[in-house]
């Protein structure tokens, strides 16, 4: 039987802007919002919508991704027919290669598309923090008889050129296609999330393959060939939460906007759209007496014995005595120790912070940035870390690192 | 590890000591009672089988068996959802003459020729009204080492208040053993002479063989009980080795117990010895983390994920979903699963059954010695 749509899922990115986060693992598999991974958004956004094949495109540090995704039970994506594939580049009659570019990917996997006969495809990214209804999309995609369609947001103009831009007519049909221009002609950005017709997808999968010039990239070939062609395309308006965490900025202002879900629109409290992740199996959390707990979130294992103001915990994680967390990303397993002070970071996982270290500072005038400390590095008693440092190495007991 | 499989299949009697808890089991029965912010009592004895290799698991559900059925699901959270052995659930068998089990050999009498056709050589059994940490290993060792005929787990305790109190033999039965070199001598039931008895677990091993062979025998001669019916008057002729737990265990035997150990847990030395030897397994429900609002203050309290605070918290337990307003002051409660106490109400030594809702400014108060229990879906 044919699935009417199936989504190929972009999750080979190196993220090298997240450098110490991403030294041993991929983008879309970096923790988020306490619980979660990247990843677990679009899967879950793809269960919700009613999507139960799921191919992931991996090729960049895969090994914590693969045993992440396992067999997809955790989304509900253990499926007879469909449910979740890991992806990575394979060997075949013809040769061998690494992914060149997005369109590259999906290309080299067209046989795994063709098993299932579908109508449309949808490609999605890995690296986006987002609550969507795809179902929303394939029914726009349908209504307006697309052979192409991208989601877009709308962008503050003075931005706008940061961005690929859509130029739409009133109908939403696209006309022109911008690559971060200096004279931005549209305000709508492309979100990395497309909808094509089967048969079209493979046809210029399968031109762009031919076409030795190629940097086998969406963005950068198929769209403009598409646009050649007058094909019909057509921009899909979004206008709910929508993150790109590329950057340790942005991704530690992602987790901040989670705790204020009134303002920033990213809740996760969202009984009827669920985000999914592979549980801790830890038992229930606890605040000590003599703690504080203020405006955070903390997932089960956490052991709360100092202060934790403004922060988010994923599981496990231990504050002591006299300990001190503001503003800070703290991510599962990791240890802070007596009257160590941590703020405005990104911890990563099984990070051991001793007795009386200081990482990052709150931002005051010039001196602000988002310091980052990479997964299981220790870092010594009195060590202290400035808020621009980024530590994927262990530093000594009374050490300095800016 | 290559052998990892324990040579031992399990049996689990999940509504065993029901009648001590009538009201958490009003809807429900002691295996799926709600306990540490985030289990059911039958985890505990379920996720120790299954981190020793036991992997073939029966359940003997009697009666109020459908919030157990919703928990298990195929079993796949204990990792038992297999093609061999794994999680099997027995109903009492509809037939014409059909009535609930009596007891555990009645149970286990109906499942008799699904005992025969099992290949592992023993058969451990348990209750669910002890939450544990149970290494079947070791135990499984000091039967074979002893040679016994069935190896019998006990710890040494005094008898709970309520047992104390109890005067009928109408809530069903507990064993203390008189223990000589290893052997257990003598087997008392509802004894109430106060002092440290070695109190029986109601955790048998047990070869398969002689198992099959002594409940046909008591079956047939109309006989009801485990303990009282087969190893009490037999014990000069079957070898039962008494085999001592001394780690932590909660023994759940009526309200304020139940109360009580739940409380225990606040302490991080109890929380460690209960959890931290094997992992424990629960059904997951994929709540976000739990949120503190400006203006939440919490102390001393332990809290599963999907819980939104935003009032006063102390010396609580709070399972999965709860939710404290604005202005509301909770202390010294259980608050089970998606229980929300609006603002501005005070609530003090109070267990909250599922979905129980506290309205707006609304104060009750039940006393350390008596906690207030407040059934399922209730409004206050």
């Amino acid at each position: 039987m044919a699935k009417e749509m199936i989504a190929m899922l972009l999750a080979g990115g190196q993220g090298s802007r997240l450098y110490a986060l991403t030294q041993k693992l991929a983008k879309p598999a970096v923790p988020f919002g306490g619980k979660y991974r990247i990843i677990d958004f679009p899967l879950s956004n793809c269960v919700n919508s009613g999507i139960d094949t799921v191919g992931i495109l991996t090729q960049y540090q895969p090994l914590v991704l693969n045993e992440y995704i396992g067999n997809g039970q955790p989304w509900d994506l253990d499926r007879l027919y469909g449910g979740v594939h890991v992806l990575p580049p394979y060997q075949q009659a013809s040769g061998s290669d690494w992914y060149k570019g997005t369109a590259n990917a999906i290309y080299q996997n067209l046989s795994f598309i063709e098993r299932y006969d579908p109508q449309y495809v949808i490609i999605l990214s890995g690296d986006q923090i987002c609550k969507q209804d795809y179902s929303d999309f394939l029914k726009f995609h349908k209504e307006k008889g697309a052979e192409f369609s991208v989601a877009v947001m709308e962008v503050p103009w003075e931005e706008a050129s940061r961005f690929g831009l859509m130029v739409a007519d009133e109908d939403d049909r696209i006309m022109e296609f911008q690559e971060k221009p200096k004279d931005p002609k549209s305000n709508l950005a492309s979100m990395g999330i497309y909808i094509f017709n089967w048969d079209i997808l493979k046809k210029y999968l399968e031109e762009d393959e031919a076409d030795p010039n190629s940097e086998n990239d969406f963005g950068n070939n198929i769209i403009p060939n598409l646009l050649r062609d007058h094909r019909k395309m057509y921009a899909y308006h979004f206008s709910g939460y929508w993150k790109d965490v590329g950057t340790i900025s942005s991704l530690w202002e992602a987790n901040m906007e989670v705790l204020d879900p009134e303002h920033s629109g990213i809740n996760l409290f969202d009984d009827d759209w669920k985000i999914y992740s592979r549980n801790s199996g830890m038992t229930g959390h606890k605040v000590s007496p003599g703690a504080t707990v203020e405006n955070s979130m903390i997932t089960d294992g956490c052991r709360i014995k100092g202060t934790v103001r403004h922060s988010i915990l994923f599981s496990g994680v231990k504050v002591e005595e006299g300990a001190l967390v503001e503003d800070a990303v703290i991510m599962g397993g990791t240890v802070i120790k007596a009257g160590a002070a941590v703020k405005h970071c990104i911890v990563a996982e099984n990070v051991t912070i001793c007795e009386n270290a200081v990482v990052g500072a709150m931002p005051s005038g010039e001196e602000s940035g988002v310091a980052t400390i990479g997964a299981g590095v220790t870092i010594g008693p009195d060590a202290k870390i400035g808020p621009k440092a980024m530590v994927s190495k262990n530093v000594e007991g009374g050490e300095e690192q800016w | 590890m290559v052998n990892s499989n324990l040579n031992a299949l399990g049996i689990i009697f999940p509504n065993s000591y029901d009648p001590l808890v009538p009201e958490l089991v009003n809807l429900r029965l002691m295996a799926s009672i709600p306990f540490a912010s985030r289990y059911r009592m039958i985890d505990f004895i379920l996720s120790s089988m299954a981190n020793c290799g036991i992997d073939n698991i029966s359940i003997m559900v009697n009666n109020n068996y459908h919030s157990l059925m919703d928990h298990l699901g195929s079993g796949r959270e204990w990792d038992l959802a297999r093609k061999n052995g794994g999680l099997n659930i027995f109903p009492p068998f509809a037939e014409k003459t059909s009535k609930p089990y009596t007891g555990r050999v009645g149970a286990m009498a109906s499942i008799l020729d699904f005992l025969r056709s099992q290949k592992e050589k023993y058969v451990v059994i348990s209750d669910t009204n002890i939450a544990v940490n149970f290494d079947f290993n070791d135990m499984l060792k000091a039967h074979m080492e002893s040679g016994a005929d069935i190896t019998s787990a006990y710890n040494e305790q005094e008898f709970p208040e309520s047992l104390m109190r109890n005067t009928s033999n109408d809530k069903g039965f507990y064993y203390t053993f008189s223990i000589d070199q290893g052997r257990v001598t003598k087997i008392y039931v509802n004894a109430r002479e106060p002092g440290i008895h070695n109190f029986g677990m109601n955790i048998h091993i047990i070869d398969r063989e002689l198992l099959i062979d002594l409940v046909n025998t008591a079956f047939v001669r109309g006989h009801s009980y485990f303990e009282r019916d087969i190893m009490l008057p037999q014990l000069d002729r079957l070898h039962v080795h008494a085999y001592k737990y001394e780690g932590y265990l909660a023994r759940i035997s009526g309200m304020k117990s139940y109360f009580d150990e739940n409380m225990k847990l606040l302490e991080d030395e109890n929380l460690d010895a209960l959890f931290s030897a094997a992992p424990i397994y629960t059904k997951i429900r994929d709540d976000n983390p739990t949120r503190y609002i400006p203006g939440a203050q919490v102390q001393n309290v332990m809290v599963a994920d999907g819980c939104i605070i935003e009032g006063t918290v102390e010396n609580s337990i709070l399972f999965r979903g709860v939710k404290v307003a604005k202005g509301a002051v909770v202390k010294n409660c259980i608050l089970m699963q998606d229980t929300v106490i609006e603002a501005d109400a005070k609530v003090e030594y109070l267990i909250t059954d599922k979905r129980v809702t506290i309205s707006e400014g609304k104060e009750m108060k039940g006393t350390d010695s008596f906690p207030f229990y407040i059934a399922k879906g209730h409004k206050v």
